[in-house]
């Protein structure tokens, strides 16, 4: 088994508590993403695992083995740095190879592995050019050959991407998903960035500024059924209301101030909602329909007029602003199958969306 | 326009360096071609020969440029050997207070040269600090022949001249990524693995700067020697010395200087070759294409 099991872990730096108290399992085999904002602990995190830094309190488990006090070179843990540190003495080969030769495997064995992993990230052919002779996205596949060649238990990755332009991003992240079904490793993630968690992970795992996981779920569930408005307004765009929940005739509704009441869905296991509770009301903006004229079918009218209008290519961003003053994001795809509507600035328009598509939040 | 910046800037940068050549010009390269050309003179006739060579082509005259090419070579492996753990200590351990402690490792260099030689000189001679303190501490009875031998050049070398071992080292250790080693350790090499096969190649630069610049000053030096050494052990700075000072043979001190020059430079570019950082080897079978 090559899970990850984080019990109880604290590490604190100058006194300053960066990460607090986690517990964490990463499932064997699967593509994990840690999504936290700058800061939030996440590559302190990393470090921990990689055995970089030493835990103030708590246990790491490699499986059924405790890793906590495992010396780095005696991990079976690879690392992916973010500024890849590829040795620059060495040639592409050589970076490859060092795992494999610190092993003392024969020569013809080294060759054999190095030559397979490099085909598999497409740098056969730059095998022998020195490491300042390659581009970015080159250097990043050294090192994550040079870290998968010696068959880790886990890859560990630290914002890999993050020098590489936005093309290059997706190209990498598609390489990357093929690579860890490939190798089956468990892979960990650890990202800023929310498009890259939610495209590449299995799971994810979100932290928050004080080090703390929010929520651990599949993308979906986090995008769909985020626990916290942080999650909510982290992972993905999202339009927060605060207000208070309110039971009538068997039907919930949401009380917003200077809106009225907007019928809401609330699942069975929230047993804190109940009637007069304060809460938070997150509703995504691709959720929202926006027409001039009168729609039918939907369980939430409410009205605004076009503040501003912004083009994203592939969707269009409309801010409307409420009767309250608030300003609501609402997201339109640009399929452009039939002739529509032109909604312009200072037109008012008609907002619709389902009960089923918000998310009440306790905080 | 801003090509046009740029190469007036390309220019005046130029225009800098006119100082400093002309300076070199004078005090360097003219003199050593009045040196070579003394060397290759007949005087007072001021034909051409090859005579002076002659005459310093003599197993003595070699005897003392072997002597003071051990000697430099041993005082360079020595500031090595004791530079680089301090070096790498600087640059890769102490987390505080490194500026101060690279001040102290560069104190020496805040005093005169000739001074420290002296200090030395007072410290080891026979009536010295050190003799007299064990004289009357009653640990020995007859005062110790602490200088006046190789032992005590070599001594005072090392202290001399290791600053000037620490400082490339230390600069280029310092530039090492820690994140390098870091790595190294990751793909499972032990930190003594990680020592040999990443630290030392990256640190290489400094290893042949520092060596260089002990190596050369050290092969030529004329004052420790003269003053810790005694009148008895001769090198080729001493012996420069005594053919333009003493015996006022500017012929065969040119000769004897362009000679043991050229050991220097030879010895030098041999320095220069080991310590390339050449390209690691891991897997030597395979065809480097």
């Amino acid at each position: 088994m090559r899970s990850i099991r984080l019990e109880n872990v604290s590490k604190s730096f100058d006194g300053e508590l960066i990460v607090e108290n986690i517990n964490l399992t990463i499932p064997h085999g699967k593509f994990f993403a840690l999504l936290g904002p700058s800061g939030s602990g996440k590559t302190t995190l990393l470090r921990l695992i990689a055995g970089f830094e030493t835990v103030d309190s708590g246990r790491i488990f490699l499986g059924d083995k405790d890793i906590t006090n495992l010396p780095i070179h005696e991990r079976r843990i690879n690392t992916v740095f973010q500024n890849y540190a590829l040795f620059p003495h060495m040639n592409v080969f050589d970076n490859v190879a060092y795992s494999l030769s610190i092993r003392k495997l024969p020569v013809d064995v080294i060759e054999q592995k190095v030559l397979k992993v490099l085909k598999s990230v497409h740098l056969e052919k730059h095998m022998y050019k020195s490491i300042s002779q390659l581009s970015g996205g080159q250097k990043q596949r050294v090192a994550l050959a040079r870290a998968v060649v010696n068959e880790p238990d886990v890859l560990l990755l630290d914002e890999p991407l993050a020098a590489l332009d936005l093309k290059l991003r997706e190209h990498m992240l598609i390489e990357l998903i093929e690579l860890q079904s490939q190798l089956q490793t468990t892979f960990v993630y650890v990202t800023h960035d929310q498009f890259e968690a939610l495209t590449v992970a299995d799971q994810m795992a979100i932290m928050n500024d004080d080090g703390v996981i929010e929520q651990i779920g599949t993308p979906k569930e986090i995008y769909e059924f985020p626990v916290s408005s942080f999650v909510a307004k982290f992972v993905g765009t999202t339009n927060i209301f605060r207000g208070n929940i309110q039971t009538i005739h068997d039907k919930n509704y949401f009380a917003i101030d200077g809106i009225g009441l907007v019928e809401v869905m609330i699942p069975k296991d929230a047993i804190w909602a109940k009637n007069g509770i304060q809460a938070v009301m997150s509703l995504r903006p691709e959720k929202i329909e926006i027409s001039k004229s009168p729609m039918q079918g939907f369980a939430n009218h409410i009205t605004g007029v076009v503040m501003s209008i912004v083009y994203h290519g592939r969707s269009t961003q409309f801010n409307v602003r409420l009767k309250n003053d608030m300003i609501l994001s609402v997201f339109e795809q640009n399929e452009e199958h039939f002739e529509r509507e032109v909604i312009d600035y200072d037109d008012t328009v008609n907002l619709y969306w389902q009960k089923e598509n918000v998310v009440l939040l306790e905080k | 326009m801003r090509r046009l910046q740029a190469s007036v800037l390309q220019e005046l940068s130029f225009f800098f360096t006119v100082p400093a050549l002309v300076w070199q010009l004078f005090f360097l390269f003219i003199p050593l071609a009045i040196v070579l050309l003394y060397s290759i003179v007949q005087l007072p006739e001021g034909t051409l020969t090859l005579e002076h060579y002659r005459t310093i082509i003599n197993p003595m005259y070699f005897h003392i440029i072997f002597r003071s090419l051990v000697l430099a070579i041993v005082s360079s492996a020595a500031c090595l050997l004791v530079g680089y753990p301090m070096a790498y200590f600087l640059a890769l351990s102490v987390k505080r207070g490194k500026n101060f402690l690279l001040f102290l490792v560069t104190l020496p260099f805040w005093t005169s040269f000739l001074i420290l030689i002296y200090s030395w000189y007072f410290l080891l001679e026979q009536n010295g600090i050190i003799n007299s303190l064990l004289l009357r501490t009653g640990i020995i009875a007859e005062p110790l022949m602490l200088s006046n031998n190789v032992v005590a050049i070599f001594v005072v070398m090392l202290y001399c001249y290791l600053p000037f071992m620490i400082m490339p080292l230390y600069s280029s250790l310092e530039k090492i990524d820690p994140n390098l080693l870091e790595a190294s350790a990751d793909l499972g090499a032990t930190p003594w693995q990680t020592f040999w096969r990443v630290t030392v190649p990256l640190s290489m630069p400094g290893v042949r700067t520092g060596t260089l610049l002990v190596l050369v000053p050290t092969f030529g030096e004329f004052a420790i020697p003269a003053l810790i050494g005694g009148s008895k052990s001769l090198f080729v700075g001493s012996l420069i010395s005594y053919f333009y000072l003493v015996a006022r043979d500017n012929s065969l001190g040119s000769a004897f200087t362009v000679f043991s020059g050229c050991v220097l430079l030879i010895v030098a570019l041999v320095v220069m070759y080991l310590f390339s950082r050449r390209k690691a080897r891991i897997a030597k079978g395979y065809n480097n294409a």
